[in-house]
């Protein structure tokens, strides 16, 4: 035996080693801290580029009713009509939006001013969505290890932290709804698998407030309400019906659905809306089950008890389908509204209502975008419900719908990869832990003499298995390292890519444009905001702008103007009547917008800049939208065989239009590149057909300095002689 | 006699029907519709002897939901909704400038979300390649099987997860020229 000399050193080295548990719980905070932290910073690139501001449009709104809500409080918030948009019409904006992101965002302010850091609500406004964004990395956590184990949480946080999907609507100034909502989303399935598993009474009623704050914060509910009674239908086909199970649901959807009716944008649509009756039905069919386990819990005769159930099934579903019918014939119920409709019909949308159609999130999913936003997740996927699939439980069965219904929503509208990414990442989680704990396993595996080798007895002999399994031994370790490496490679070309993306294509603001110039320096276009100050400084302050409902909101919240119609497009005819204007000839619509108190018209143009998401590029919808409601808008006339064209060989219905000669004002005596005659478009890339363009009832007001914005003033009528 | 014994049959047969239909309970005589039907038409019709049986539903196994889930994913994947709507040629074309001569183009360029309907095919194809190759790998460390077969399936597993990961690099590279750079 040696002896062991023992200095003071080594015993305060000793004293500080940590046991085995407490190591791993060490490792697992640290992680989670690192992977907090990541999540918040990955999504501040345009914040660090260019400055603390507010991105797209929908954000514009949100900003301002945030604004309203600090400066007038809850009641007037929730009571206010805005007279300042849609004018004539105004808005009831306490009865139609989502209030969960404001009153959020106002709290956090508050708290923040409570404890002396006196910040400007727009910051607050801005940093939001990151914030939630890495809290939902710790739900993700918590999630996996509810679903599999803690390693497959730990994975599922730090795929979920800087996924692509996720990133492109929560990044630092993306202000919108779904940076709260997939938060809220997770925590509610999240408690409710935990109700399920558990049959807690108290994880049930957290799941339905789980529920009321993703009501209140997001339309996309509907998905929840709908998927929850399907996995507890698929349940019950499975024969997985338990007390659990009826406990959780029952409180979930009763306490939920009373909550959800405390929105007033939500109303009574879960008693009366085609979209919320399977919830409905499924909680009817769950009394039926509890009915019948007690009759059978009474009963001793199984032949009288079959009998029975055969007659309570029928009658149960022929009375469910008659209450339907009665309901939907009646009016009460009312059918899908058609912006859920089309995820199920994709090609309602394109034949019905060209709004849902025009919006280009709307589209149909290519394999590139799900490449884009998931990267080596999508071949994780698979493997991930294959792990589930040889592991069925509640709560596997559960991640499962979620993935594949998400996974199918996401195919059909781009927008929703967001709502599928959750999922993917969590059943990524899991197959990643579960192949990597199988080469752990193998590496770990010591030399158990040659017993463990025999007794599965998969060789002839047993002479020759043990020297097989000798000798396979140190290439199987040094096949499993090779693969553990294998695996490593591929995560961290997967953090690689979501850095990418998210540097360049997530990460702007689309206010503030950006290009690279000549010598490859970077060029800001600052247009946007240009023309909102203009008409905030320079004109009347009850001037009306007309303009496409694309800029609605920021107009409102910029200009401080009021405009005809904006992003909320809650009333198809006065978006066509403006669609109608903006391409019918100058004197018609000179009517329209007399009728309509018009003072300013505001177009976008991207001729001298080559930006592509501008008015004439969108102006067939303008024409589709209008003709839906008023016929004389032909589609047909502003094309030449099917094409549309604005140089020389266009349509003369196209080249008279009023789009047209707002936006190619002054623009036949530019020159915009060198080598091409003057009024080069350098969007559409043609020279422009008409470039003597007389305007006579409008005369321009202001263009800014790339010829981005344009505004018109509306003159007045010619005095009498 | 034989007339009996031919009826006898008949009796029973028809007693067995009823039997079957009124379904265990004891209530023979309490039903109107059975005394009406016992009258008209079956007092002189025979109902035949059929060895019927309803057919019995049983929940398919896991594995076979799962492979009907791999060819649902292969298909949305591959952007076979965008296919439906959008209606893209199979394969687009593109002029030489040079030699007038008409050439094929694969990928889709200029855009994130849009794709042929050849390319969205392959590289769907290629994401459930690398799937498979992971459930491959798990299968072969699965430990009641002939090492021959582990082997097998590791090789397969691996050589799946090297080619699909590759191919749909270079795809994606393809499409967007300027990735990763």
């Amino acid at each position: 035996m040696a002896t062991v000399t023992n200095t003071p050193v080594s015993d305060l080295l000793k004293s500080f080693k940590l046991k085995t548990k407490q190591q791993e719980l060490l490792i697992r905070v640290s992680i989670l801290c690192l992977v907090y932290i990541l999540a918040f910073i990955i999504r501040l690139f345009s914040v660090l580029r260019y400055e603390s501001m507010i991105h797209e449009f929908d954000p514009y709104f949100n900003y301002r009713t945030t604004l309203y809500l600090t400066q007038n409080g809850f009641y007037d918030f929730w009571n206010w009509f805005d007279y300042e948009s849609w004018y004539p019409l105004g808005r009831i904006i306490g009865g139609t939006l989502y209030p969960g992101l404001m009153v959020t965002a106002v709290l956090i302010y508050r708290i923040l001013h409570f404890l002396r850091f006196a910040v400007h609500i727009r910051e607050v406004c801005v940093l939001t969505a990151p914030f939630f964004a890495s809290n939902t990395t710790l739900v993700a956590y918590f999630f996996g290890k509810e679903i599999w184990d803690t390693g497959a949480g730990l994975v599922a946080a730090i795929l979920i932290a800087i996924c692509p999907g996720y990133i492109s609507r929560s990044v630092a100034g993306s202000y919108d709804n779904e940076g709260v909502a997939i938060f809220a989303l997770l925590f509610t399935f999240y408690l409710f698998v935990k109700a399920v598993n558990t049959g807690s009474l108290a994880w049930s009623l957290a799941s339905a407030f789980g529920y009321f704050y993703m009501v209140s914060a997001w339309g996309g509910y509907v998905f929840i309400i709908n998927l929850i009674p399907l996995y507890v239908l698929v349940l019950l086909i499975t024969g997985r019906y338990s007390m659990r199970l009826y406990i959780a649901y029952n409180c979930m959807y009763v306490l939920g659905m009373l909550l959800a009716m405390q929105i007033r944008f939500v109303g009574f649509q879960h008693v009366q809306s085609g979209e919320h009756m399977a919830a409905m039905g499924v909680f009817f069919l769950m009394q039926v089950f509890y009915f019948l386990d007690w009759v059978k819990h009474m009963l001793s005769d199984t032949k009288l008890f079959q009998a029975f159930l055969r007659i309570t099934v029928t009658c149960a579903v022929a009375v469910g389908t008659i209450a339907l019918g009665l309901g939907m014939l009646s009016g009460y119920i009312s059918p899908w509204t058609g912006r859920f409709y089309s995820l199920l019909d994709p090609t309602y949308a394109k034949d019905h209502i060209p709004i849902i159609a025009s919006v280009s999130e709307h589209q149909p999913t290519a394999w590139s975008s799900f490449m884009f936003d998931y990267h080596i997740l999508l071949f994780l996927f698979p493997a991930g419900l294959y792990f589930c699939f040889k592991r069925l439980s509640d709560a596997t069965i559960f991640i499962v719908m979620y993935g594949l219904t998400s996974m199918y929503f996401a195919g059909v509208m781009v927008r929703l990869i967001l709502v599928a990414t959750p999922a993917v990442c969590l059943i990524s989680a899991i197959a990643v832990s579960a192949t990597v704990k199988n080469l752990t396993v193998l590496l770990r595996s010591k030399n158990k003499g040659v017993l463990t080798g025999s007794t599965k007895g998969s060789s002839s002999s047993k002479a020759s298995s043990k020297a097989l399994l000798d000798q396979s031994q140190p290439f199987q370790k040094n096949g499993a390292i090779a693969l553990l490496f294998g695996a490593f490679y591929l995560l961290s070309k997967y953090a690689t890519h979501c850095t990418w993306v998210t540097s360049e294509a997530y990460s702007s603001p689309s206010i503030v444009l950006a290009a690279r110039g000549a010598h490859g320096n970077r060029v800001i276009f600052d247009d946007y905001r240009e023309a909102y100050f203009w008409l905030r400084q320079n004109t009347p302050a009850d001037a009306k702008v007309m303009s496409w409902w694309d800029y609605g909101y920021q107009i409102t919240a910029m200009g401080n103007r009021t405009v005809i119609v904006d992003n909320n497009t809650w009333n198809n005819t006065h978006i066509a009547t403006v669609g109608r204007a903006m391409s019918s000839y100058e004197d018609e619509a000179i009517e329209i917008m007399r009728s309509l108190d018009v003072d300013y018209v505001l177009v976008v143009f991207g001729g001298v800049t080559g930006y592509s998401s501008d008015d004439i590029n969108k102006f067939l919808w303008m024409v589709r939208i209008g003709g839906g409601v008023f016929p004389v808008i032909k589609e047909p006339d502003y094309l030449v065989n099917g094409e549309y064209r604005v140089d020389k060989g266009a349509a003369p219905k196209m080249l008279n239009c009023l789009m047209y000669k707002l936006c190619y004002y002054r623009f036949g005596e530019m020159l915009t590149e060198y080598g091409k005659p003057p009024g080069y478009d350098r969007a559409r890339g043609v020279e422009i057909g008409n470039k003597d363009i007389k305007l006579e009832h409008l005369e321009e007001a202001f263009t800014t300095s790339n010829w981005i914005v344009r505004i018109y003033k509306v003159k007045p009528p010619n005095n009498r002689w | 006699m034989s007339q009996k014994i031919r009826t006898a049959p008949k009796q029973d047969a028809q007693s067995v029907g009823t039997v079957a239909v009124v379904d265990a309970s004891a209530q023979v005589s309490m039903d109107p519709f059975f005394h009406i039907l016992k009258l008209i038409p079956y007092s002189f019709l025979r109902p035949p002897r059929l060895r019927l049986k309803l057919p019995s539903f049983s929940l398919p196994s896991a594995m076979t939901v799962f492979s009907l889930i791999l060819l649902t994913y292969f298909m949305v994947v591959s952007g076979f909704i965008y296919d439906v709507i959008v209606e893209p040629p199979g394969i687009g074309s593109t002029q030489d400038p040079a030699t007038g001569a008409v050439r094929p183009v694969v990928f889709l360029p200029g855009r994130v979300n849009g794709q042929y309907i050849i390319e969205g095919l392959s590289s769907g194809f290629m994401f459930v390649l690398g799937g498979i190759g992971i459930v491959l790998l798990d299968l072969a460390l699965d430990k009641n099987r002939a090492r021959s077969i582990k082997v097998s399936y590791s090789m397969a597993g691996i050589s799946s997860i090297f080619i699909a990961y590759v191919m749909t690099t270079l795809f994606i590279r393809i499409k967007i020229p300027g990735y990763l750079r």
